[in-house]
């Protein structure tokens, strides 16, 4: 036992080969893929920029799977998969014979495009991104729609004329939420004050709590997150200083903290199983599939326990609006990414 | 609010307390010639286990029962790695990064085998807070003279920065470098622990995949930065958790400078400042040097 650097790679062998396959969350093949379970040749994959147990974004897009599972008889598996590794992931589930691969996020988009070419026979989806090819469509959920109800109902009911949004990673679905909230409030009360944070980690739940009790501080009363798992952090600055929290992407009006007025919600579950059942038909067609309040695929919420807290006027003004949306006459701002 | 007033500054002990006192414990470890790399892993650890013995135990002293689950699993993985590093003499920064990767794999699959695939946020119960500080804040205050005390005017504290400086001195006094070192490690561990399992049940109340987010890291540079002395490191935690206070703020008002670069601050902060008071030659002269190299 010469070298330390020998003993020392010894050490890093025997500690990880109790984790070998979790040795990160992104290698991790969690339990509840049922890849195992086999239930017919139609094969669909999931691939998600985070853990699938943030109650959120990427909850949903696990659901959606779990959807697809049940109602087309699919054999289904997912995946945590960012940066580097990819096209690695989305390569190695082409490969496997998979129909149909959705990649949850805008950053698959670019990757997707490059791999869609070589993989005829495999079609592939990601969640917004605007590249497509012939086995390459994209969702463009249109949750800015939810936030922009959510801006009206903030700056409507807001006692202290400031209301804010705290952000994970800056990256451009978030930010087109944020200008879609924004657009939301200016629209109902053209001189509320929006302040916007970004933490720079989904994850960082401690951050999160940071940067909501620091637009608190300068008199926000309402707060909007896209934090993903980090959300809770949000809820319970809001919690302690008795302001109010909106929840994004799931349902989250229950949420212990108690202080979550309504939810911007995407429902998955149709825009998915839709998706693969044309994959399964084989009238599958490369587009940008836009899916928004008319199709029931994004909801605005309101938590019913705060139903007397809730003017009635505001209340109408809201339904009103979404009535405009669904209909056509009012077009929520959203960025082209 | 601004950025120096005494509420600001209290308000921001919660948050900076975790990576204080992780640094506190990898300060001693450091003034032994251990550089525990595994920091970061075994605030994770401890943070885990905390959630861990707050809900296996909850009631009453829930809370209590999460800080004794998170510094005992914390100190676990310390034994583990000082087995390594200080009787094996194998590479530290090899074995620490080993360690970061087990604890990274070990409490995310134990989540999510536990709280399920689409989870949900967890609440927890939380310390008692009274005026910004709690019993583990007043705790820390008490514990930076004792911990100088013990490093600067004890026959171990000096055997153990004998330890740290030049091995063949500590040994030829009648120490064995070893044991001084991985009672050093230990007390690293625990640190590690209690600062991990304080972010769960003293700053946030909750946990996430990965929720230490770097604060391991950070640790180690603050011991750097706080030049291996008790206080300066607590004040340095202090110093980065009000510059990022203040990016929060600089974001909020709307001013055009990208989110990323004020999310940098805290960073570019301890940079300059160490850049400012040079490197000296504070640091332990056999930092990171395995026993067998003096032999």
């Amino acid at each position: 036992m010469k070298s330390p650097f020998l003993i020392g790679s010894i050490a890093a062998l025997v500690l990880l080969s109790g984790c070998l396959s979790n040795s990160s969350p992104s290698a991790a093949n969690p339990k509840g893929s049922s890849s195992s379970k086999q239930s017919g040749s139609f094969k669909v994959a999931l691939l998600t920029l985070g853990p699938v147990d943030d109650a959120g974004w990427n909850a949903l897009a696990y659901n959606g799977l779990q959807a697809v599972k049940t109602k087309l008889d699919a054999q289904v598996n997912n995946q945590v998969a960012s940066g580097t590794q990819i096209k690695d992931a989305l390569r190695s589930y082409a490969q496997q014979g998979y129909n149909l691969v959705i990649g949850h996020g805008y950053e698959y988009n670019a990757p997707a495009f490059d791999v869609a070419k070589n993989f005829p026979k495999t079609d592939f989806v990601t969640s917004s991104g605007s590249q497509t090819a012939p086995n390459l469509a994209t969702f463009r959920f249109y949750l800015e729609q939810g936030f922009y109800l959510a801006g009206m109902m903030a700056a409507e009911m807001s006692k202290t004329g400031v209301i804010a949004q705290v952000g994970g990673d800056k990256v451009p679905p978030i930010a087109s939420t944020f200008d879609a909230f924004e657009a939301g409030a200016k629209a109902a009360n053209p001189k509320i004050k929006v302040l916007t944070v970004y933490t720079g980690n989904g994850n960082d739940v401690a951050a999160a709590k940071r940067a909501t009790e620091s637009v608190i501080a300068q008199h926000a009363d309402f707060v909007i997150h896209q934090a993903d798992n980090a959300a809770q952090g949000v809820f319970d600055a809001c919690k302690e200083h008795h302001v109010f929290a909106f929840g994004a992407n799931a349902n989250q009006n229950d949420n212990q903290s108690g202080v979550v007025i309504a939810s911007a919600v995407i429902n998955a579950d149709p825009a998915f199983v839709a998706v693969a059942q044309d994959v399964k038909d084989g009238t599958f067609k490369g587009s940008v599939r836009l899916v928004g309040m008319d199709t029931g695929a994004i909801e605005f919420d309101i938590n019913p326990k705060f139903q007397a807290q809730i003017p009635a006027k505001v209340v109408a003004s809201i339904q009103a609006a979404e009535a405009a949306i669904k209909s056509g006459k009012l077009v929520v701002p959203k960025l082209n990414f | 609010m601004s950025i120096l007033s005494v509420r600001s500054i209290i308000a921001t002990i919660p948050y900076a307390a975790p990576v204080a006192f992780a640094g506190l414990g990898e300060s001693i470890g450091q003034l032994s010639g251990l550089i525990n790399v595994g920091l970061e892993g075994m605030m994770l650890t401890g943070a885990y286990f905390a959630l861990v013995g707050t809900t296996l135990f909850p009631g009453h002293f829930a809370v209590e029962a999460g800080f004794a689950c998170g510094t005992i699993a914390a100190v676990l993985l310390a034994v583990i790695s000082a087995i390594f590093t200080v009787w094996l003499n194998a590479d530290q920064v090899v074995v620490g990064t080993a360690v970061n990767l087990l604890a990274l794999g070990l409490t995310t699959t134990l989540f999510r085998d536990h709280y399920g695939q689409s989870g949900s946020l967890i609440s927890l119960p939380s310390l008692h807070r009274t005026f910004g500080f709690d019993a583990l804040t007043i705790a820390f205050l008490l514990l930076l003279p004792m911990s100088w005390f013990l490093v600067y005017r004890t026959g171990w504290g000096l055997a153990i920065r004998a330890a740290g400086d030049y091995p063949p001195a500590a040994e030829s006094a009648g120490f064995s470098v070893r044991r001084l070192r991985t009672g050093a490690a230990l007390i690293g561990g625990f640190m590690a622990g209690l600062g991990g399992a304080y972010l769960v049940l003293g700053t946030t109340a909750t946990f996430t995949e990965n929720m230490t987010a770097g604060r391991g890291f950070l640790a180690i540079a603050l011991v750097t930065f706080g030049r291996w002395k008790p206080s300066w490191i607590a004040l340095a935690a202090l110093f980065l958790g009000l510059l990022d206070s203040l990016q929060y703020q600089l974001q909020a008002t709307g001013i055009h400078i990208s989110a990323y670069l004020l999310q940098s601050l805290p960073y570019l902060g301890a940079l300059i400042v160490l850049s400012i008071a040079g490197t000296g030659s504070f640091a332990p002269k056999s930092l990171g040097i395995p026993l067998k190299s003096h032999e």
